[in-house]
């Protein structure tokens, strides 16, 4: 937007301010987590994937509740669904069709995704909101059960291993890891930083969950921003009002649930084939509320929010690790997380119920405001700290 | 509000019988809650070009009558037509298709929209509601979008409140935003509007405002039926008047007729007087 730093600074909020300090304060931590060999730069990277993962979760999650109200509670069901769907057709061990493309798998459990919505929404979204929040509920248990129990399709509770990486296959970056050169970093006052095979391996992966994030990003901000947009949230503010308005609001509820599905089986895939091992234990609920928590937190309809949110989540889960290992700290902190993240939950509700980065702009398609050229800045300023 | 009505003042018509252009029709219409009849063989008709009021005392049937013909409730028995379609049971979204909107009696309030955004729900068929079109035809939804825009400014204008655009929807006071819902429907260019009390705690400069907005609108050509309460509001706007009774129609004719006809004044005091 803005080249000079300081006139970029001037245009942001206060809470955009404190997200921007607060990152930065994060990456200088983790930089000097990394030159004093405290933070070992592949296992950074796979934290970095994670986080790239979760952004995922809560794009989806955020298409559903944040645009349109539709309380799902099954994201982790739809995570595995993405997760199992490409692991059936490229893991080894695949009792059903293993050893294709994992860009097969993609397509595959991208679609198992979207068919499972389908299915559930034709009988749920016709109804009230509170349906679909009590069939998701149950629809996380029972697709956890099958893959558990249904042996000879998914291996029950042994999963599946021997997936290949995403890359599997491709021309230049199948050997990539293995063709860079092993470097050897000397840090003057730290550890030397060794930068091998795996390390490669895992900046290949970072790529991967980059371009997924980047293009939902892309893809989510251009139908969010859109008459289709507009519409999705006249429906989370008062659907009867979107009917008398001529909206079929069935249709609309039923894309923006499968979009926010296809996304979460999207970051599925993606830790499949980062972890090139899959389990039922990948369909623990907790990871659903933990993905709702960064959608609340980040800001309900905001995708700058739910990336914020899936970061800051992350952040939390796997920070409270390292507390651990820090001497200074008496108590055993890892098992706290949850307490961290409650009261944390807490104190935005009470302080920021409409969570840190809400949505500014108005759900207006930008080509049609071209004169301005670019549209709604001059409004954002406006929208950016609401009724308070 | 002289409006020269047809024949005689007090007659009454029989629904849907009467000669003329019914831009809707409703027949018979029949809705019980368990034991409850809401409404009950409920006819009449609303003729092209009219501000059609429609009266009753607390219960008498009105809201559950417009929930009937805007397709929210499924009537058990009874037909409705609207612009000579049969629209009976239909979802309200193709009952508005069909050209008839309706306002609520609570007004709806756009969370986290402003009064802008809140004004282009209103438009139908907008190429940019089909999530395809978005990226095969862009420029269709540019220009569709322009267009909707120009619209909705021009109507805020026409409405006086064009300063109105850039407030959160959720800020406005209950006057304003009847104004804004009214000022909506007309982007959805309907044939005849639905009005469920459009002055319900309006203060009285902003209901005489939208009483003249009302009648530009049917000047201009919308079809109107207004439910409301206050009384001196709806009868120097409307003509003829339908008065409904214990979930079917008591009478309908000219307001001057409505007002000293007594069993609509057996109707409001309980049949006491």
């Amino acid at each position: 937007m803005d080249l000079d730093p300081r006139a970029a600074w001037a245009g942001l909020t206060r809470a955009e301010r404190g997200v921007v300090g607060f990152v930065a304060a994060l990456a200088a931590l983790l930089v000097f987590g990394l030159l004093t060999g405290g933070l070992a730069p592949t296992y950074f990277l796979y934290l970095l994937g994670l986080v790239g993962m979760y952004v995922l979760l809560s794009f989806g999650l955020n298409a559903q509740w944040g645009y349109t109200g539709l309380i799902n509670f099954s994201v982790a069901a739809f995570f595995g669904l993405g997760a199992y769907g490409t692991a059936l057709l490229t893991a080894d061990s695949s009792p059903i069709a293993g050893g294709f493309n994992p860009l097969v798998g993609l397509v595959v459990g991208l679609a198992l995704a979207a068919v499972v919505a389908v299915v559930i929404g034709v009988p749920t979204l016709r109804l009230r909101a509170d349906y679909l929040a009590i069939a998701s509920l149950g629809l996380a248990e029972v697709v956890r059960l099958i893959v558990l129990n249904q042996r000879e399709w998914t291996n029950g509770s042994a999963g599946l291993r021997g997936l290949p990486g995403f890359f599997e296959g491709w021309p230049v970056l199948a050997t990539f890891p293995e063709a860079m050169p092993g470097l050897r970093i000397a840090v003057p006052f730290g550890a030397t930083i060794l930068l091998e095979t795996p390390f490669w391996q895992a900046l290949l992966n970072v790529g991967l969950v980059g371009v997924f994030v980047g293009a939902s990003y892309l893809l989510l901000g251009r139908v969010h921003r859109s008459p289709w947009g507009r519409v999705l949230r006249t429906i989370r503010a008062d659907e009867d009002l979107a009917e008398a308005l001529g909206k079929d609001t069935y249709a609309f509820k039923m894309q923006s649930f499968v979009l926010g599905s296809v996304i979460m089986a999207l970051a599925g895939v993606f830790y499949a084939h980062l972890n090139l091992f899959v389990s039922p234990g990948d369909f623990e609920p907790i990871n659903t509320f933990y993905v709702w928590i960064a959608v609340i937190l980040g800001g309900s309809g905001s995708n700058r929010g739910a990336m914020f949110g899936g970061f800051v989540v992350i952040a939390i889960r796997e920070g409270t690790r390292f507390l651990n290992g820090a001497g200074f700290v008496p108590l055993d902190v890892a098992p706290l997380r949850l307490l961290v993240i409650g009261l944390l939950i807490v104190a935005v509700m009470r302080f920021r119920p409409q969570g840190v980065l809400p949505p500014q702009r108005e759900l207006i398609w930008p080509g049609a405001l071209g004169d301005a050229d670019d549209a709604g800045t001059p409004r954002s300023a406006e929208r950016g700290d609401p009724r308070e | 509000m002289t409006r020269v009505s047809d024949g005689d003042g007090g007659t009454e018509r029989a629904g849907g019988s009467a000669a003329g252009d019914p831009v809707l029709r409703v027949e018979g219409l029949h809705k019980a809650f368990g034991g409850l009849v809401a409404t009950d063989d409920a006819s009449f008709a609303v003729e092209r070009g009219t501000i059609t009021g429609l009266i009753g005392p607390n219960g008498a049937g009105k809201s559950t009558l417009f929930n009937l013909i805007s397709g929210f409730y499924d009537p058990d028995d009874g037909r409705v037509w609207v612009d000579g379609t049969d629209v009976t049971g239909a979802a309200p979204h193709d009952v508005a298709a069909h050209g008839l909107i309706r306002t609520f009696q609570t007004p709806r309030k756009l969370e986290g929209m402003t009064v802008r955004e809140a004004m282009l729900v209103g438009p139908q068929d907008q190429p940019g509601e089909s999530f395809l079109s978005l990226f095969t035809s862009p420029t269709a939804v540019a220009d569709g979008e322009r267009a909707n825009l120009a619209a909705a400014e021009r109507i805020l204008e026409e409405f006086e409140i064009g300063h109105l655009a850039d407030q959160p929807a959720t800020d406005l006071s209950g006057g304003q935003t009847k104004l804004v819902e009214l000022a909506r429907a007309m982007l959805a260019e309907p044939e005849l509007l639905l009005l469920d009390e459009p002055v319900a705690g309006v203060n009285p400069t902003l209901a005489n405002e939208l009483a003249a907005q009302i009648r530009r609108l049917n000047d201009a050509g919308t079809t109107f039926l207004v439910i409301e309460h206050d009384m001196g509001f709806l009868m120097s706007l409307a003509d003829p008047v339908v008065v409904l009774d214990q979930g079917s129609v008591l009478m309908e004719g000219p307001p001057e007729a409505v007002r000293s006809d007594e069993r609509v004044v057996d109707a409001y005091l309980g049949g006491g007087a």
